[in-house]
């Protein structure tokens, strides 16, 4: 293979400067090795004209056309990325809901949160938590989310499914399900919020946990909600969930959570990102 | 939609995106640690850099754009499926190539078809005969694509990688597990290969 080019009809004198012609033509030569090429050249037809072929297949090498990717490529590639955070958000069960419309809003969203790089685990936070979000939007804007809604008011209470969910061997991802399906608004002695902030406070995995604060935020005209995040916090060891708790008090406006915010910020066993956000958590609510 | 704008503006408002702050440029090494460490979104930027790139690539190599399409959404699937083998600090170009060769190889053996099909070429890429106004310029384009096609698969690879990607000849060494010097000998090869072929 190596040598399969080399003709062995050529004269001596070209077949010496057959390896450099291409490297000539590239102006990729010593200048010693030009001037031999040249020396050769003035006096051969045969490889001037080879060196001229090397110059026009460069030029037309060039001007091949470039062929672009349809648009199909980046729906491709979004939904791929879709289903990939999904399998991870749920510990690669199988996708929470049914995806139709949860893959557009949550394509818009990845495009929104592109982060610098020094806050990656707050963006590991707000990712799994907008998957979350995007639940709850497919829910809430699938046409068929109020048969669904209509539905529950028939099945078991929230309340029953998770304390039901929590004694068998249910899967993350149902508890997500649960979870995430948990009404906008309650009465005043509901269940829900008690269920929600057990949830939080106990479930073992932290991508269930971080749907309960999403289902309480969207609760977060009921007064148990707040006390309870703030409650919370001492309790989580998760970064996400922490940080995520942290946005959560902020976004609620909740001074009262000051105090554990500050001895967040000192746990030695916090990550630093964490100890941060809850410095500037107590900036913004103080 | 009320809940995902008030959700959104809440929280970059209030904690994750402060104004003051100024966006820099990161670097692909930086971007694809944070994916290893299950930061998918950030394989959005890479996939923005990388692309067209590899699909121009993969397009060079098949000859069949809707086939390249495929194989490079499969590059940035295995980008995150291998996301673990990447070793902070390597150069991120070589090594998405090294996994576009490697969906290449594994789409060639699946396929196995010694040189492709010339007239196929012709028609996969966009050089319609009735595009009378150009017929000099895609006649010689057609000629070309089809001498590249005759190669050997990588004599052509490594003329892609030289020509349209922009790799030098230590990248390509690199990619190659060659010398600098080895790759461009090769390089030069194929490229006489080409000629002859070309201008036969
Ligand atoms: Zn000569």
């Amino acid at each position: 293979m190596h040598t399969s080019f080399t003709s062995h009809d050529l004269p001596a004198s070209c077949a010496a400067l057959e390896d450099l012609l291409p490297a000539y033509a590239e102006g990729e030569l010593a200048p010693a090795e030009v001037a031999q090429v040249e020396a050769h050249l003035a006096t051969c037809a045969a490889c001037q004209e080879k060196v001229a072929q090397y110059q026009t297949l460069a030029q037309d090498l060039l001007g091949l056309p470039l062929a672009c990717p349809t648009p199909e490529m980046r729906t491709d590639f979004m939904a791929m990325l879709h289903r990939e955070k999904a399998a991870l958000t749920t510990e690669n069960v199988a996708p929470i809901a049914n995806a139709e419309p949860r893959v557009e809003h949550e394509a818009k969203v990845i495009l929104m949160w592109s982060r610098p790089a020094t806050r990656q685990w707050l963006q590991v936070a707000a990712s799994i938590l907008l998957v979350a979000v995007g639940v709850v939007l497919g829910l809430v804007l699938h046409p068929g989310s109020e048969q669904l809604a209509a539905n529950q008011t028939r099945k078991p209470s929230l309340a029953t499914q998770l304390a039901t969910a929590a004694t068998q061997p249910a899967t993350a991802s149902d508890r997500i399900q649960l979870v995430s399906n948990a009404p906008t608004t309650n009465q005043q002695n509901d269940a829900t919020v008690l269920v929600l902030v057990n949830t939080l406070n106990t479930d073992p995995n932290p991508n269930v946990r971080l749907a309960a604060c999403e289902a309480l935020y969207r609760l977060r005209k009921d007064p148990r909600v707040a006390p309870a995040l703030v409650h919370s916090l001492p309790l989580q060891t998760d970064p996400n969930v922490q940080i995520t708790l942290i946005e959560l008090l902020v976004a609620l406006r909740t001074p009262e959570a000051v105090p554990q915010l500050e001895r967040l910020a000192q746990r030695r066993d916090a990550l630093p990102a964490v100890r941060q956000q809850a410095e500037q958590g107590i900036g913004l609510l103080i | 939609m009320p809940l995902l704008p008030v959700l959104l503006s809440n929280f970059q408002k209030r904690t994750l995106s402060p104004p003051t702050e100024t966006l820099v440029e990161t670097t692909d090494e930086a971007l694809m640690t944070q994916v290893q460490a299950d930061n998918l979104d950030q394989l959005v930027p890479l996939f923005e850099r990388y692309h067209q790139p590899l699909f121009s690539f993969l397009c060079r190599l098949t000859g069949d754009r809707e086939v390249s399409q495929d194989l490079a959404q499969n590059v940035f699937y295995r980008v995150l499926k291998y996301r673990a083998s990447y070793h902070a600090g390597q150069p991120f170009r070589a090594w998405i190539y090294q996994l576009a060769r490697n969906v290449h190889t594994d789409h060639w053996q699946q396929n196995r078809r010694p040189t492709a099909d010339v007239d196929q070429i012709e028609h996969t890429a966009s050089y319609g005969r009735s595009a009378l106004a150009h017929a000099a310029a895609t006649d010689r384009d057609a000629a070309l694509q089809e001498a590249l096609a005759l190669l050997p698969p990588d004599q052509r690879e490594i003329l892609v990688l030289h020509r349209f990607q922009g790799f030098d000849y230590a990248e390509i060494g690199e990619l190659l597990g060659c010398t600098a010097g080895a790759a461009r000998v090769k390089a030069h090869r194929a490229l006489e290969a080409l000629r002859k072929i070309y201008f036969s």
